[in-house]
This record gives C-alpha cells, sequence and structure tokens, in this order.
C-alpha cells in the first residue's frame, strides 16, 4: 500500500508542525495569481475520480486513521474556526475544492463541471480569491459571519490506479448558523484525494456532494 | 396608513410605500394579476430540445408545465388536475406523451387534452371529456425565450417586448451565428426577502460600488485595477453607463462603453491561463473574439416582471411567498461551429463568479430591506434619484434614459406594476 506518509517514513507527527504560523492573508494575496492547470486533462481526471467514487470503500485502517481522518477532521476543525489561512495550506499547489450542483452523485450525469455551472470550483487562484473575499471585512453576506459545526463519519478508503494517490470517502453533516437566521443543514458525503506534495501530506481534491445540491440554498458563502 | 387596495397612495412620483413590500394582500393580488395577466417569462426553448420534453415552472404560484408536442409547438399548460385537483407532473424535466395524474389516473396529452379516465362510463352518459381538459395558458415564443399569460386581451409577445426585443437580439447576436444554451446547470439562491426588491436593484447602477465592496476589494487588492466591474468605482454619474426605460415596465441597465476589450477586462476564472494557451496556439488572432465570448455582455435587461438578463446569465425571479424569493441563475453556452469548447468551459467557470461573490452580498442586503420595512412608523422608500436633475434625456428611440444611478428603472417598475395590479381584464385558463 503506497501511503504517503511525510519523508521520514512515519505519519505525521503532530499537526501544529503542518502549518506555517507567519503565513497570512497578505501571502495568499500574492500566491497563485494565475491558472494554468484546469484543463480538459484535469476535468477528465475528475471524471474519471467520479467513477471511482462509487465502488464500495474499506474501513480505515488504524495507521490510515491517523494520517488520513485525522487531516480531514482538522480541516473540519479550521473551517469551523473560520481559519483560512491554515486550511488553504491544506492544499496542494494544483488543487480543486469543487460542490456540484447536481444531486444523487455519482449517478447524475449532470455533474460534469466542464459543462455545468457548479456551487464552488475553486482551483487554487479562486480559492485564494475566496479567502481574501472573506476577509475583506465588506463582504455583507458574512457579516457577521457563519458560524459552523462540520461532523463527519463513515470514513472509507477507495481504491484508485492512480499512483502516489489515496482517496478517502466519508459521509458529513453541517450546521451553519448566522445572523438572526434559522441554523441550517447541509449533509452528504465528501470524497478527499491526498497526495504528497513538498513532504507534506495534502488534500489535491475534495468534492462536496450535498444531499439537496439541486435545490436552492440559503446564502452559501462559508466554506463546506 | 393609506388604504391598502388604492395603490396610487402608495407610490408617489418620488417615493414608495412600504406595504408594498410587506402587505400579504398585495402580494396575493401581484401574484394573480401581474404574473399571469402580462406576458410572463416560463422557459428557454433550448431546455425543451425533444419531441414531448417538458419542464415544471411556476405563473406567479401557480403550478404550470410547459411543453414542446411532436410537431415543436410549446404549449403551457396548469399542472392541476381537472378531476380533484392533484398536480398531473411532479418530475422537474423530461420527456413524456402524456401526463397522467397519480391519483385517479386520468391522463392528459402534452397539449392538455384529457384522453383518458378509468371506468368512465361511471360518470354518465353526458360526460364530456373535451371539456375538462387542462388549464391552458397563451404561451408565445420569441428568439427562444418562452412566455406565457393568461390574458387573451394582451398583445402579442413582440410588440409587448419592444425595444427590448432589440436589445434581447443584440444580447443574442453577440457571436453571429450563435445560439444560446440554456442547459448547463444553475444556481439557486433563496432570498428570505420581497421579490420586488430584487426588481429595484435590477438596473440599480448606485449599489454596486457599495453592496459589491468586497468584490471590488478582493479583485483589486488581488490583480489591480482594469478587471471586471473597476468602473463602478468612484462617480459613476460621470461615467459612460446609462440606464433606460424600454416602456412597458421593460428597463434597462448598459454597461458596454466601459469595456474596450471584452476578454482582458473579464473577472478571474480558473482554467483561464491554460486555455488562453491552447486557444492562442490552436487559433492564432482569430482566438481573441472568441475569447471576448467568455465575458459577460455588459448588459443588464430586465424583462418585466421575472427575467432579468444579467451578464452571460438568464436570472428569473420566483416569488415563493411575501418574503420568499428564489432566484434562479441560469447558466448559457454559445453553441456555433465555429465557437471552440473550451469558451463554453470558460464561461461555466464565469458564470460562478457572481453568484458566488456579487450576488450573495446584494441578497444579504435585501433582506435586511425587508427587515427593515417592517417598521410600521417609517413608511416611505426613497425613488426619487435624478428625477428632478435635468440629467434625463429622450434617446435615439425615444426612452427615457438617465445617469447609471438615476432612480428611473424603479419608478418605470411600479408604472407598469400599477397598471396591472389596477386591471380589471378577466384572466382565464381556455
Ligand atoms: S385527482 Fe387526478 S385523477 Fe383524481
Ligand atoms: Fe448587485
Amino acid at each position: 500500500m503506497d501511503d504517503l506518509h511525510d519523508e521520514t517514513g512515519g505519519a505525521m507527527k503532530s499537526l501544529d508542525d503542518y502549518f506555517d504560523p507567519g503565513f497570512t492573508v497578505d501571502d495568499i494575496l500574492a500566491d497563485a495569481k494565475t491558472s494554468p492547470y484546469i484543463n480538459d486533462a484535469y476535468y477528465a481526471k475528475l471524471r474519471a475520480d467520479m467513477q471511482e467514487w462509487d465502488a464500495a470503500g474499506a474501513p480505515l485502517t488504524e495507521a490510515e486513521r491517523q494520517d488520513y481522518e485525522a487531516l480531514i477532521l482538522q480541516e473540519n476543525w479550521l473551517l469551523d474556526r473560520r481559519n483560512f489561512e491554515r486550511w488553504y495550506q491544506l492544499y496542494t499547489r494544483e488543487c480543486v475544492y469543487w460542490v456540484p450542483a447536481a444531486h444523487d452523485l455519482p449517478a447524475n450525469a449532470e455533474l460534469d463541471p466542464q459543462s455545468h455551472v457548479t456551487i464552488a470550483f475553486d482551483d487554487r487562484r479562486r480559492m485564494g480569491d475566496r479567502i481574501v473575499w472573506l476577509r475583506t471585512g465588506v463582504a455583507y453576506s458574512q457579516l457577521p459571519p457563519s458560524y459552523t459545526a462540520h461532523h463527519a463519519s463513515g470514513f472509507v478508503r477507495v481504491s484508485t490506479v492512480t499512483k502516489g494517490e489515496v482517496k478517502v470517502r466519508s459521509q458529513f453533516i453541517l450546521h451553519e448558523m448566522r445572523a438572526n437566521n434559522p441554523v441550517q443543514t447541509l449533509s452528504g458525503w465528501m470524497g478527499h484525494v491526498f497526495k504528497s506534495e513538498d513532504g507534506k501530506l495534502k488534500i489535491d481534491r475534495k468534492v462536496v456532494c450535498l444531499l439537496d445540491a439541486q435545490r436552492a440554498h440559503h446564502n452559501l458563502t462559508f466554506l463546506i | 396608513m393609506p388604504d391598502p387596495t388604492d395603490y396610487s397612495d402608495l407610490i408617489e412620483a418620488d417615493r414608495v410605500h412600504r406595504t408594498l413590500y410587506t402587505d400579504e394582500q398585495i402580494f396575493r393580488t401581484e401574484m394573480n394579476k401581474i404574473y399571469g395577466g402580462t406576458w410572463t417569462y416560463l422557459a428557454h426553448a433550448s431546455e425543451l430540445s425533444k419531441p414531448y420534453s417538458f419542464v415544471r415552472r411556476t405563473l406567479g404560484l401557480r403550478p404550470v408545465i410547459v411543453t414542446k408536442d411532436r410537431n415543436g409547438q410549446f404549449h403551457g399548460v396548469l399542472n392541476r388536475c381537472t378531476h380533484r385537483g392533484a398536480t398531473v407532473c411532479r418530475d422537474e424535466s423530461g420527456t413524456a406523451r402524456r401526463f397522467t395524474c397519480p391519483y385517479h389516473n386520468w391522463s392528459f396529452d402534452n397539449t392538455g387534452a384529457l384522453v383518458g379516465v378509468p371506468m368512465e362510463e361511471g360518470y354518465g352518459p353526458d360526460f364530456d371529456k373535451s371539456k375538462l381538459g387542462l388549464g391552458k395558458l397563451r404561451v408565445a415564443e420569441y428568439r427562444g425565450f418562452i412566455f406565457g399569460t393568461l390574458n387573451s386581451e394582451l398583445p402579442d409577445l413582440e410588440t409587448h417586448l419592444g425595444h427590448a426585443a432589440r436589445r434581447l437580439d443584440e444580447w443574442m447576436d453577440r457571436w453571429p451565428g450563435g445560439r444560446i444554451s440554456v442547459r448547463h446547470g444553475q444556481h439557486k439562491l433563496i432570498c428570505n426577502g420581497n421579490w420586488k426588491l430584487v426588481n429595484d436593484n435590477s438596473a440599480d447602477g448606485y449599489h454596486p460600488g457599495f453592496s459589491h465592496a468586497s468584490l471590488l476589494r478582493m479583485r483589486k487588492d488581488r490583480y489591480g485595477g482594469g478587471v471586471d466591474m473597476q468602473w463602478v468605482l468612484g462617480n459613476v454619474d460621470e461615467g459612460l453607463q446609462t440606464v433606460a426605460d424600454l416602456g412597458n415596465g421593460h428597463t434597462f441597465l448598459d454597461q458596454r462603453r466601459e469595456i474596450e476589450r471584452y476578454w482582458d477586462q473579464s473577472a478571474p476564472m480558473p482554467g483561464e491561463d491554460s486555455y488562453v494557451e491552447t486557444l492562442r496556439t490552436r487559433m492564432g488572432e482569430k482566438a481573441e473574439a472568441a475569447l471576448d465570448m467568455v465575458m459577460g455582455s455588459g448588459m443588464n435587461l430586465n424583462i418585466f416582471p421575472n427575467l432579468l438578463i444579467i451578464g452571460n446569465q438568464i436570472q428569473v425571479i420566483v416569488p415563493r411567498a411575501l418574503a420568499r424569493t428564489d432566484l434562479i441563475w441560469y447558466s448559457t453556452s454559445i453553441e456555433a461551429d465555429d465557437i471552440p469548447p473550451e469558451i463554453n468551459s470558460l464561461r461555466m467557470r464565469l458564470q460562478e463568479d457572481f453568484p458566488s461573490f456579487g450576488e450573495p452580498d446584494d441578497l444579504a442586503n435585501f433582506e435586511e430591506c425587508q427587515s427593515g420595512l417592517s417598521v410600521p412608523e417609517m413608511e416611505w422608500l426613497v425613488v426619487s434619484r435624478h428625477r428632478t436633475t435635468g440629467k434625463e434625456y429622450v434617446d435615439e428611440h425615444g426612452h427615457t434614459t438617465g445617469p447609471v444611478t438615476d432612480e428611473l428603472p424603479i419608478r418605470a417598475f411600479w408604472a407598469e406594476w400599477q397598471k396591472w395590479m389596477t386591471s380589471t381584464t378577466k384572466l382565464v385558463a381556455q
């Protein structure tokens, strides 16, 4: 099994070592100002991913939990704390954060982002745009901000033919509260594709498949 | 409080009354008299590409089905069984030769005719199926845009659209020979506010520099000046944008004169640099004109009461309740032999930009308007901007035009609104 342990060969010792503490929104401002990697081949990769997500998964081993489940739980915590600058560091340089506007995935043919709009399709640059936008202090849809509680469970490893990648599927429930609005609940499944970059385990692609993706939503400007 | 049935007390030259946004009775009247009284946008022909296609829509709060028959003719029928009232169609879209009501299996063909009743003899010898078809709308199409009404006295659709049809032509004909396709997904945004807060905003050139400060600041901090929408900053009354009253409640905000080169001024989108390289390598100089088709049109064309053309998107206002509106942003592509697929992939990504970083801030502001308008002691909203500054003029087509922050489009909306709300025409489902 080609687990993606860091170069020392062991699972990540401490997640605190994972992040650059001096990394701020100013670093994001200057990072990834072009969009050079989303192309036909990348879209083809996402279609291939969707086929692989459809397979039965195997519950994670203890070692896999330490690597992959830990990182997903860490991601959830960072999002709930609105620590977007750290969240950004979890992702590779050629990443995508994708929330299809089609439900019933992977069965729905309307999923293909190459020919359909999505709720979110963020490459590295747009992910940066989103964080800078959230941090402007004048994004009225996030003033006051959304407070979220991500709950994840049902982690399974799904096999992939791509060398150097690990696929983990999970189920989620997300509660969101903002201003005077009632608490909203979102749920569905997520797929995380992990890859090693610069000696660290990172998320290369994340797809969020909402149960109600095709319905109207009230203010989805928070991160899922 | 003014009498809510006498609308002239609520709509003055300079101000309108808050109850127009907060009164249940007014909302119910609007849903019956405006939606279905005038030509109301229902669907785009490209959503009904095959024979026997249908889509489920609403006309105000009425459930309707838009269908295409075997000859390619469009029909609009009320989704309401003539037996005991159940909806006969429960899918969002699809193809069907017949709609069979699940309750007692009365079945209707896709033009609405009743064609089957189980154990029909039980209704006796005088039972006449031909009188029990689904309620029918009057339907008309203008170049793919399908409208419906329950008003048999309305002039034909093209007459009603008037000069708005010419603007729609300009929007559709940006690429000679190109066809607009509306089969690429939607953004569906909920606003807990009255539907007219959306209309008020649809040709409001006053708000972007403020309500969209987040988008503008993000763009400027990251990419510098020159990109999308930077022309809305500063004193826009001195800029080149205009608003116009096109008649019959249709209004237009024109940003096009601020755009020198569409592609260069476009908002960023995923895949931009990779596809530009591919296209320039493959097409040479011809790539530039095609790339311009990625960026939004620079037009905001509002067709009363519910169709808002914005950028490359078709935005449809769907009122659900007094203070609940769904805004559906239909994405579009251009189909033409000489438009490469990469252009449409880029269009998909660009059409995610404004629903992500622009519209949500407006919707938050509309909801806060709804909240503020609940205050009974503060009765009025100001809609007088540029009414008396002498900046309005009549353009070469005879339309009143003004600087982009002119509240003229809002005043034009209310004039049309009043016309339908006080109309005595009887609406019928034939
Ligand atoms: S209600 Fe439709 S068949 Fe009875
Ligand atoms: Fe706006």
